[in-house]
């Protein structure tokens, strides 16, 4: 029974993570934690991980944003919608707005358990829909431009964002 | 099964995510590969963007020249090709002949057939009631040619079943498959090419038909099945119109 016990004790883990090591292996292969590293290893390694959390955290806002992104663009597109046929009578554009508004918000909504593609998804709607605006209406295109590049980018970053933390 | 380090050689576990040997991150392999997955996805999309924009105004300029409806199907088969080069080997496996199963082999066949019909006398009304769209005919979109009925049928059932599946269930499915779990990987397909069908309305005829050919594709690793279905949807779209344009049109 004592032997059992001594044998257990002895059993390498990570001093980070506890995941158990072999006695050959240097760093743990689950954190990378230098286990038999030197102390300038141990100290760049702690470096390494701050900076990992404020990517992290960085990433984090980034999905965020392009989330209120997606419903911002999900209000506006219904409230667009329902103003215009109020003032014009016209179903088609009723019906196209509120189809796009509900998938809008559905992407946003989306973002929470799948950022990555709901985010790309978000963003290939929205190029699709400014380059049909500007085929029926060519003057759509330069219309709000800088709004256009600011959506574009905000969701652009989240894609990628979601992408670094492969969420 | 054991991988190596990328950066010292050391033999490492599979499952491992630093090297335990010197350290390095075995992560950024994975991260390196969905980056260019993204990349090469929004590309594929922007040039196909692109190639509608050009399509739709040399269509509206050459409403009648088949000189431009060749060169159009033509470069847009280029450009799947080309892209399909990029995952050439990814995409080969997909054109292995599938063992034959009865039941997908009757869903094959039903499936369009009740599609077709749906979508023909339902959506495509609902679209041309919403939105006054007076060439509604793919039929018709031919016949000032000698043979409408040979063009329409290779532009409309031939063409687009082989390259849009190659396409899409096709190119765009191994990419995003690298970035993301199967499932969602039907899902977003299934999106994006009822996106490039540059219709909102059509979305809700076009996703449940591209979530069944991309669950197809997924389950059986094959695009016959995509291709034949999508085929026998698109030929039988064509001979409702050929029947409506001749019994009807021709009458008044």
């Amino acid at each position: 029974m004592e032997n059992e016990i001594s044998i257990e004790t002895k059993e390498p883990t990570c001093s980070i993570c506890k995941t158990a090591m072999d006695t050959e292996e240097i760093y743990c292969s689950e954190c990378g934690f230098p286990e038999k590293g030197t102390d300038k290893e141990v100290a760049q390694f702690h470096a390494r991980r701050a900076m990992e959390n404020n990517q992290h955290m960085d990433a984090d806002k980034k999905i965020k944003s392009a989330r209120n992104v997606l419903y911002v663009m999900a209000g506006i597109t219904l409230v667009f919608g329902i103003i215009s046929f109020f003032n014009n009578q016209d179903i088609a554009v009723l019906v196209t707005n509120v189809i796009l508004g509900v998938i809008y918000l559905a992407l946003g909504s989306w973002t929470s358990q799948k950022p990555l593609v709901a985010i790309l998804l978000g963003l290939l709607l929205y190029l699709t829909t400014v380059i049909i605006s500007a085929i029926l209406l060519p003057e759509t295109l330069i219309k709000g431009i800088i709004f256009k590049i600011i959506i574009i980018a905000y969701l652009g970053k989240g894609v990628y964002s979601a992408s670094s933390i492969k969420k | 099964m054991n991988n190596s380090c990328s950066r010292c050689k050391a033999i490492v576990k599979n499952q491992a995510k630093f090297c335990t040997n010197c350290g390095n991150s075995l992560k950024k392999t994975n991260l390196e590969t969905r980056t260019s997955s993204l990349n090469i996805i929004i590309v594929f999309y922007a040039v196909f963007l692109l190639f509608a924009v050009v399509s739709y105004f040399l269509y509206s300029e050459y409403p009648t020249n088949i000189n431009i409806e060749i060169a159009i199907e033509s470069v847009f088969a280029l450009l799947v090709v080309g892209f399909s080069l990029v995952d050439f080997k990814g995409i080969l496996k997909l054109y292995k002949l599938p063992i034959i199963d009865w039941k997908i082999l009757i869903f094959t066949v039903a499936f369009p057939v009740f599609s077709a019909f749906t979508v023909y006398f339902t959506v495509e009304h609902a679209n041309s009631f919403l939105f006054g769209s007076v060439d509604e005919s793919y039929y018709g979109g031919y016949v000032y040619l000698e043979h409408p009925l040979f063009w329409a049928i290779l532009f409309t059932a031939i063409m687009p079943p082989i390259f849009e599946e190659l396409a899409f269930r096709g190119f765009l499915f191994n990419q995003l498959q690298k970035v993301a779990s199967e499932n969602v990987t039907i899902i977003a397909t299934a999106f994006i090419f009822a996106l490039v069908h540059f219709s909102f309305i059509s979305l809700i005829w076009i996703l449940p038909f591209g979530l069944i050919l991309g669950y197809i594709r997924s389950k059986y690793n094959t695009l016959w099945y995509g291709i034949v279905i999508h085929f026998i949807h698109n030929f039988i779209v064509i001979m409702i119109d050929y029947y409506i344009y001749n019994t009807y049109f021709l009458e008044l």
